[in-house]
């Protein structure tokens, strides 16, 4: 199951729904060596497996600002966190509907760095959209656990 | 100030033993390391910096993640111990040791959790520097671990659903 036109869709759905952003594919990559977020949440149940968004810090402090009404100076980090996590929640919540009954969502994680790497052993890559929300590179990847794909 | 006032709740006691033995059960089992746990404490403030994270979400009756976080020379002491020999951490096999080891904590402490929990595949996070954090609304209470290794942090932030 490719799933790129459905998690492109809705992200889409998502970003404009709550961000008010458009959001288009791209080819573009996140930008090397800049403080990056990545946010993930966790399927169990039926279909096991990780969503995970990965943007710039920027991007994120943009959602943030958006989502929580911040008016006045940039967003606090714990604000970009909830941001992350909350848009992560949503796409994997929309991905979960795509998914054979009954599955669960975790709680969202959500890492930052300027040089990391964020693996899921004993996953495979089903899927990685990019996207691009004005100047920022987004990407949504869609993993699925390798015991189960056999 | 945050836009978020929500009082935290305390993270509650009958969640946080389970994991204490199981770092001591898997590091003694897997590693033949004896474990020391400092005292507990409360997470206030924001994520504190690692090199390498492994994480694992609870589902169903407990809900959360817990992560356990290393500098680079403990995990790497951790995981020669744990697979019986040097691994680059550049490798695959490392994300996976530490992914493996991150599981087992997770897996050994599940039953004790109470009702039905789910524990999702572990993450692993390479990468100097990296922080991680959870939803803010999430108490996490944070077991300071030290081995002959080393030190590692492991991050309960769970509560039941």
């Amino acid at each position: 199951m490719p799933f790129d036109e459905e998690i492109q869709q809705l992200t889409v759905s998502v970003w404009d729904a709550i961000l008010h952003l458009p959001i288009e594919p791209e080819t573009g990559a996140l930008p090397e060596g800049e403080r990056t977020m990545s946010a993930c949440v966790q399927i169990t149940g039926a279909w096991r497996g990780a969503v995970a968004l990965s943007c710039g810090a920027d991007m994120a402090a943009e959602a943030a600002a958006v989502m929580f009404a911040i008016t006045s100076g940039a967003p606090e980090k714990n604000d970009m966190q909830d941001a992350m996590g909350e848009l992560v929640n949503m796409i994997g919540g929309n991905v979960k509907a795509l998914l054979p009954e009954t599955c669960q969502l975790s709680l969202p994680s959500v890492v930052e760095g300027s040089d990391y790497s964020m693996r899921v052993p004993g996953s495979r890559l089903v899927t990685r959209v990019p996207l691009r929300c004005g100047a920022h590179a987004v990407t949504v990847s869609l993993l699925e656990s390798e015991e189960q794909a056999a | 100030m945050s836009v978020h006032q929500e009082k935290k709740k305390e993270i509650e006691p009958a969640l946080i033993v389970p994991f204490v033995q199981s770092v001591r059960k898997v590091l003694a089992t897997m590693a033949q390391m004896e474990t020391t746990i400092g005292r507990p404490y409360g997470k206030q403030k924001g994520p504190s910096e690692h090199d390498c994270s492994g994480i694992i979400g609870f589902s169903g009756k407990v809900i959360g993640t817990v992560v356990v976080s290393f500098p680079l020379a403990t995990a790497s002491k951790l995981v020669a111990a744990f697979a019986g020999d040097e691994v680059d951490p550049q490798s695959s096999d490392f994300a996976d040791a530490i992914g493996e080891l991150t599981n087992m904590i997770a897996g050994a402490a599940k039953p004790q959790l109470g009702g039905d929990a789910n524990i999702t595949v572990p993450s692993v996070i390479m990468g100097r520097g990296h922080t991680v954090s959870r939803p803010s609304d999430i108490p996490c209470l944070v077991l300071p671990c030290s081995t002959v290794a080393g030190e590692f942090i492991v991050e309960i932030a769970i509560r039941t659903a």
